[in-house]
């Protein structure tokens, strides 16, 4: 269910506007306890990715699944997922949200 | 401060210790460290022991009070420490505080962990304990994958090779294989190494580290206090301590870990040295890419030569700086709350001239033990006394 349609949610701070991954309990950038929700384009980079092949229990029923670091073009980096374990591609590659399954971002290639 | 010498050291073997409990390889290992360091037990004025999972795989805490009570240590404060994988190593930095500042003469410090008698998806799982879980975890990362990405971006940078990569763990494994503590030394080829199962790509199985159990443990005394001590007492230059970021995406490079960088910054100032003086190392070869990164984070190779230099044989024994003759992680074993102690255990030997893979005239060595996805760290600088 692509429920953020093409947003990944982050936090932002109410504060001095600094965006975070998150999750988080106060702002990494002014200290101020003023981080809300917020959406940023699901559009990015492709940092680095890998396709998990031995998952620890709790992801087992899921089997190989490949975990990326995107850097956003908002200019958060997030820890998701590729679509497909064969899914990867150069680094750098441009890549956008597919979905977000429990709560984390889904990416693939652009 | 008080200057800080290591006299007594102990360890089991790593590896697979059936039947065993916690309890049981910790007084081992503490028990022999105690009967070697020329200081009565009344002496020991702390205890810190480094433990990382026994809480999830054994249903075990308060190790440190257990431990010291089957050694009949006085009503001493005993601590335990955790910072996953670098338990250990922080224990250690713990007890060369209470003796440097002259809170006590002798603390004890023991490592220890138990992971054999579990499964593969419950070790993994409770290794994920030193994961940023309200990030990284839900993403289904592992351990293993952060230095798949790793890779990656080494690769990407700097032309890393799986063949390269692999002189890493053919080196550490032929290391092992001399090694008595050590849990998997083996002949290995590229070829074996090519065709192993993929783990998390592009890491596959002999680019990881063993699931062991085992415990070290060491007596550190105060410097004017060593006069009894039955073998070389070592002294201590350096024991630094940092912080990294809980999360991969907060690494502003993912193929070097600030944690690493700073440690090492920090004990090469207090110690008064550099790299180049460093004689030999025992660093955090949890994966090989992992030896590859810390190498080059540590100054002790050129940033992105940290493949290449194994590959040209400069980091084996006998070459520009020998990493790892101990087998590291990967062959000798990765008992994770024990593996920092085991890494100061091995550097003593070797200043002591007595290790099995001995490194020729080494004065000077380096521990360094990694935690996380690299938010702890500790290094250490130890050196021969006449050097
Ligand atoms: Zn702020």
């Amino acid at each position: 269910m692509p429920a953020s349609a093409g947003f990944v949610e982050v936090l932002k701070c109410s504060a001095c506007g600094a965006l975070d991954a998150g999750p988080r309990e106060i702002c990494p950038v002014c200290h101020a306890p003023a981080l809300q929700p917020g959406k940023v384009p699901g559009a990015g980079s492709l940092l680095s990715w890998t396709v998990i092949r031995r998952p620890p229990a709790a992801f087992r029923a899921e089997g190989s699944y490949a975990v990326a670091v995107i850097e956003l073009d908002a200019g958060v980096k997030v820890t998701g997922r590729l679509d497909s374990p064969d899914a990867g591609g150069q680094l750098g590659a441009r890549v956008v949200l597919a979905e977000s399954k429990n709560g984390v971002p889904v990416f693939r290639l652009a | 401060m008080r200057d800080v010498a290591i006299t007594g050291i102990g360890s089991t073997l790593f590896g697979k210790h059936e039947g065993r409990g916690l309890e049981s390889l910790a007084v081992e290992a503490a028990n022999t460290a105690l009967r070697n360091a020329g200081v009565s037990r009344k002496e020991i004025g702390a205890l810190y022991l480094g433990n990382f999972i026994a809480g999830p795989l054994s249903g075990q805490e308060v190790l440190a009070g257990i431990v010291a009570d089957e050694l009949g240590l006085e009503n001493i404060p005993c601590t335990k420490v955790e910072g996953a994988c670098a338990s250990g190593g922080i224990a250690f930095r713990h007890a060369v505080l209470a003796v440097s500042s002259g809170m006590c003469d002798a603390a004890l410090v023991v490592g220890v962990e138990k992971m054999t008698h579990a499964s593969g998806g419950q070790v993994t799982q409770a290794l994920n304990c030193a994961m940023d879980n309200r990030s990284d975890g839900p993403s289904g990362l592992t351990f293993p994958g952060l230095f798949g990405l790793a890779w990656r971006i080494h690769a990407a940078k700097y032309g890393t090779t799986r063949d390269e990569v692999s002189s890493v763990v053919i080196k550490n494994k032929a290391n092992g294989l001399k090694n008595p503590l050590a849990q998997l030394g083996a002949e290995l080829t590229f070829d074996v190494i090519r065709q192993s199962q993929p783990i998390a790509d592009p890491i596959q199985l002999y680019d990881c580290c063993p699931v062991s159990d085992g415990a070290a443990a060491i007596v550190v005394v105060a410097k004017d206090r060593v006069k009894d001590a039955p073998d070389l007492p070592i002294d201590v230059l350096a024991s630094v301590q940092t912080r990294g970021s809980p999360r991969i995406a907060g690494h502003r490079d993912i193929v070097s870990f600030d944690a690493t960088v700073k440690a090492a910054e920090f004990a090469y100032r207090a110690a008064g040295l550099a790299a180049k003086d460093i004689d030999f190392v025992e660093l955090h070869d949890c994966f090989s890419m992992a030896e590859i990164i810390d190498s080059e984070d540590l100054g002790l190779v050129p940033r992105g030569m940290g493949a290449k230099w194994a590959a040209e044989g400069r980091t084996r024994v006998g070459g520009d700086i020998p990493i790892n003759p101990s087998g590291g992680l990967l062959a000798k074993g990765h008992p994770v709350g024990a593996t920092g102690v085991g890494q100061l255990y091995e550097a003593v030997l070797q200043l002591r001239g007595l290790h099995a893979n001995q490194v020729k005239d080494a004065g000077i060595g380096m521990t360094h033990n990694l935690g996380g996805s690299g938010i702890a760290c500790t290094v250490s600088i130890l050196k021969r006394p006449d050097v």
